[in-house]
């Protein structure tokens, strides 16, 4: 085993681990707090598997933003912030089984897919910035044009639904 | 995984040590300084002491309080202007090669989440009340 | 042990780096859609509350006027492909294909949104506003909220909103690759998941639909994503004319192709409100607005079909033994279910929903028909040509319905429980025969659209030898007739109770909706002729 598949392997256990912890704490802030470290260590797993945007990216928008709109998002609730067994206690075979068909199924149609094939990290640095400048930039032009038009619709939705008219003015 | 030691990958790997030693150094750091503290500091716990600190004041109530849903806006700007910045980092890589094309390209994105911005500000969200 | 196969694009150099080519007269349409949404969030911003709904209308109107105008004349310039082989070309570096079938989706999208549109301006109903929420982030019965009603305020945001929805409607069954096609069914959605909660009255109802559509919505987004990544895996390509060569060069069944084929079809299925994925339909379509309902059954449906017949026929056209099994399931679920369950409904609403239901189930039967190219010249029908007939003519009657719901009220708003409509041939004969009449047309009663519609549909069934199918869906549309007699019958036969109902005269905005509508359903069942050769000369789909 190399060094980079010690790291690889390193990583993985912590993701599994943390995401399993994101289920199954008892207190919803800790929940998302363990997403942190699932979402940073699959980062991580993206820079071995040599696509360093995507890490970045990774970190940049799930370990940043998305987390940030979670723990917001939470602080909209009346919820309590204590340990609230009956959300993961309750149902939980029933979860698990899904959760495990989920996995089996995936794991599978992954592993038979894929099985024959190597990442050949001489070649390139596939996930790097460049590449993806390239492709965005030229092939999926559009796509990411319209990209901005889903954020814009998003935005006014997110005030519609949230402004509460100040009692002066026009607007 | 053959010819692992090409001068490609060991760059790349290698670039990657500092943020590696960093991030251990770091949390050695956190271990050393409340193992530390735990050795040296004298132990007297009583419950007290385990109150949450309000300026002195005995605290009241939970810790949670629930926080109106125009601060979420906010959170989603910042999503937003994440979105965006994570794009401008391919568009630099590409910037040489494409010339003003590329610049057309960043502004109409840029440009389309500028009018959100706009309705925005017109709606007052950008104000803090 | 093979190497990941880095697709060519990736191993071009970026010194050849060329300026991306965007056919900016094929796409004008959309493009025009766009810049319609953009003017009314600058609208929004910057014109005066009490001229801002008149602006937001003029501009929707005319834009989607606009558009439609483009579609004749890009459908117009569309060039030949040479033997058989459809019109129209790939645009936007590949990423969308301007074909036959995708003007014609276009045009069809862009009437229906049209006279949606009519629908959401409708202010007579309400005494003088819209049947949008004055305030959304008002709680129901706050005093915030009654502040805002005495205000007579409004959200004049729904229409950049609906234009948005529009935009992606009009990408999604138009896109070449799958990451195009992903970005246009969130665009799509996420405006409806918004739209869905702005409801004047019943705004926890309608919030709780708005709800559970986005969750459930988030979720096939996520069957659908990872369907992308498992065909990417397969084809080492986004781009649906490179799926199809890769899955016509494969012998045998992969598991990766038959996954990804799988979480795709979850996907979309669950878009046009097909079984098993059809749980959110009667909810969502009860707590919207109605006008939202009427959209969103009506233009959702017709760009979903869309996609999903692109998506079937163009990339996995070659794997078709291998899907064609699981249409018909799904095909006979979804008529089983929405038939089936549609009799036991008592709110109006939630009977229309799974009617729309039960039709997806007959659209999907056209979709196993035997050519999908067209031989031209011969009496046969395909199966692209009977879909998007039947989108057609199912769209014109479902707005027209949800048109008539809308001015069917009482004190407390629309009177959507069935109860309320008995007697209503007697108060008002009009509004319940045109009523009537589309309920006739989705039983498929000749000389209605609904009829020929469904003639077009099991005929290419047929012709494709799915005969059992057919047999099958015949049958289900003799049980889904009874519930809708039963409606005419309720409406005429029996008594009012209470007070009855009571229908309010709407604008002419809603009148030209349900005379549109109705017109539609009678010139489709009567003279189907003009709109069936349109489709039939919309050809195929260009690779």
């Amino acid at each position: 085993m190399t060094a980079v598949q010690v790291v690889f392997v390193l990583l993985s256990l912590v993701a599994v681990v943390s995401a399993l912890l994101v289920v199954t704490t008892p207190h919803l802030v800790h929940s998302a707090l363990w997403l942190v470290v699932t979402l940073g260590a699959i980062a991580g797993v993206f820079l071995v598997l040599a696509a360093e945007f995507v890490a970045w990216v990774q970190v940049l928008i799930y370990v940043g933003a998305v987390v940030v709109l979670l723990l917001f998002a939470l602080m909209l609730t009346r919820a309590p912030t204590g340990p609230q067994p009956d959300l993961t206690v309750r149902r939980w075979a029933p979860a698990a089984f899904v959760a495990l068909l989920v996995a089996v199924l995936l794991g599978a149609t992954l592993v038979a897919g894929f099985q024959d094939v190597r990442l050949d990290l001489d070649q390139a640095v596939v996930g790097s910035a460049e590449v993806t400048g390239e492709t965005v930039f030229r092939r999926w032009v559009l796509p990411f044009e319209v990209l901005s038009v889903l954020l814009l619709a998003a935005l006014v939705g997110a005030i519609v639904l949230s402004r509460l008219r100040s009692e002066d003015g026009d607007d | 995984m053959a010819g692992s030691s090409t001068t490609l990958q060991t760059a790349y790997f290698g670039s990657y040590v500092p943020l590696l030693a960093i991030i251990v150094v770091g949390v050695l750091l956190v271990f050393a300084m409340f193992g530390g503290n735990a050795l040296l500091r004298p132990s007297h716990a009583t419950p007290e002491k385990l109150l949450t600190y309000e300026c002195g004041v005995d605290p009241v109530g939970e810790g949670w309080a629930q926080t109106h849903v125009r601060y979420y806006v906010y959170a989603y700007l910042y999503v937003v202007f994440a979105v965006d910045a994570v794009f401008l980092f391919p568009w630099a890589t590409v910037f040489a090669g494409l010339g003003w094309v590329s610049v057309a390209e960043m502004g109409v994105f840029i440009g389309f989440i500028a009018v959100g911005l706009v309705y925005a500000w017109r709606k007052g969200v950008l104000t803090w009340t | 042990m093979t190497t990941l196969a880095v697709s060519p694009l990736l191993s071009e150099s970026v010194g050849d780096f060329t300026k991306p080519s965007i056919e900016y007269f094929d796409l004008s349409p959309l493009l025009i859609i766009i810049g319609v949404a953009l003017a009314g969030v600058i609208v929004e911003a910057f014109v005066p509350r009490r001229l801002r709904y008149v602006v937001q209308t003029l501009v929707a109107v005319v834009g989607t006027i606009a558009a439609l105008v483009m579609t004749v004349f890009v459908a117009l310039g569309l060039e030949p492909r040479g033997d058989n082989a459809g019109f129209g070309a790939i645009a936007a570096e590949g990423a969308i294909a301007v074909d036959g079938p995708t003007v014609f989706l276009w045009g069809t999208i862009l009437v229906l949104t049209l006279i949606s549109v009519f629908l959401f301006a409708e202010r007579h109903l309400e005494g003088g506003v819209t049947a949008f929420a004055g305030q959304a982030a008002a709680l129901p019965g706050t005093e915030a909220e009654r502040e805002a009603s005495t205000k007579g305020l409004e959200h004049t945001e729904v229409f950049p909103l609906m234009m948005f929805a529009v935009a992606g409607m009009l990408l999604f069954p138009a896109s070449n690759d799958l990451i195009t096609m992903f970005v246009a069914l969130e665009i799509l959605s996420l405006p409806l998941y918004l739209l869905c909660g702005l409801a004047r009255r019943r705004r926890l109802l309608s919030q709780e639909a708005a709800l559970k559509y986005f969750m459930l919505g988030a979720f096939s987004s996520g069957f659908f994503l990872y369907g992308i990544a498992l065909v990417y895996g397969y084809a080492g390509s986004m781009n649906l004319g490179d799926i199809a060569e890769a899955v016509s060069g494969t012998i045998g069944a992969d598991p990766l192709l038959l996954g990804g084929i799988g979480l795709l079809a979850v996907g979309l299925l669950f878009k046009v409100g097909a079984a098993p994925f059809h749980a959110w339909t009667p909810d969502v379509y009860q707590g919207a607005p109605t006008a939202v309902t009427a959209f969103m059954a009506a233009c959702t449906k017709v760009a979903a079909f869309g996609a999903l017949l692109r998506l079937f026929y163009v990339g996995f056209g070659a794997a078709r033994w291998d899907w064609t099994p699981m249409i018909w399931v799904v095909a006979i679920l979804t008529m089983a279910t929405g038939c089936v369950l549609a009799l036991t409904q008592s709110d109006i609403k939630r009977m229309l929903a799974y009617s729309s239901i039960a039709h997806a189930g007959f659209i999907l039967t056209g979709f196993v028909g035997l050519n999908a190219v067209a031989t031209p010249g011969t009496a046969e029908l395909t199966s692209l040509q009977a879909v998007l007939f039947y989108l057609v003519t199912y769209g014109f009657m479902t707005i027209g319905a949800f048109a008539v719901v809308t001015v069917v009220r009482d004190s407390s708003g629309e009177a959507t429980h069935l109860s309320r409509w008995s007697g209503l041939g007697k108060e008002s004969p009009f509004v319940a025969g045109v009523f009537a009449f589309f309920l006739l047309g989705m039983a498929g009663i000749p000389l209605t659209s609904g009829f020929t519609g469904k003639w077009a549909v099991f005929t290419s069934a047929w012709q494709g030898g799915a005969w059992p199918l057919v047999v099958v869906a015949a049958l289900l549309s003799a049980v889904a007739a009874f519930f809708y007699i039963r409606v005419i019958v309720l409406m005429y036969f029996s008594d009012p109770v209470g007070e009855g109902p009571t229908v309010v005269m709407p604008s002419v905005l809603t009148t030209i909706v349900i005379a549109v509508g109705f017109a539609a359903t009678v010139a489709l069942g009567v003279v189907p002729g003009p709109v069936l050769d349109l489709a039939a000369h919309a050809g195929q789909f260009v690779r």
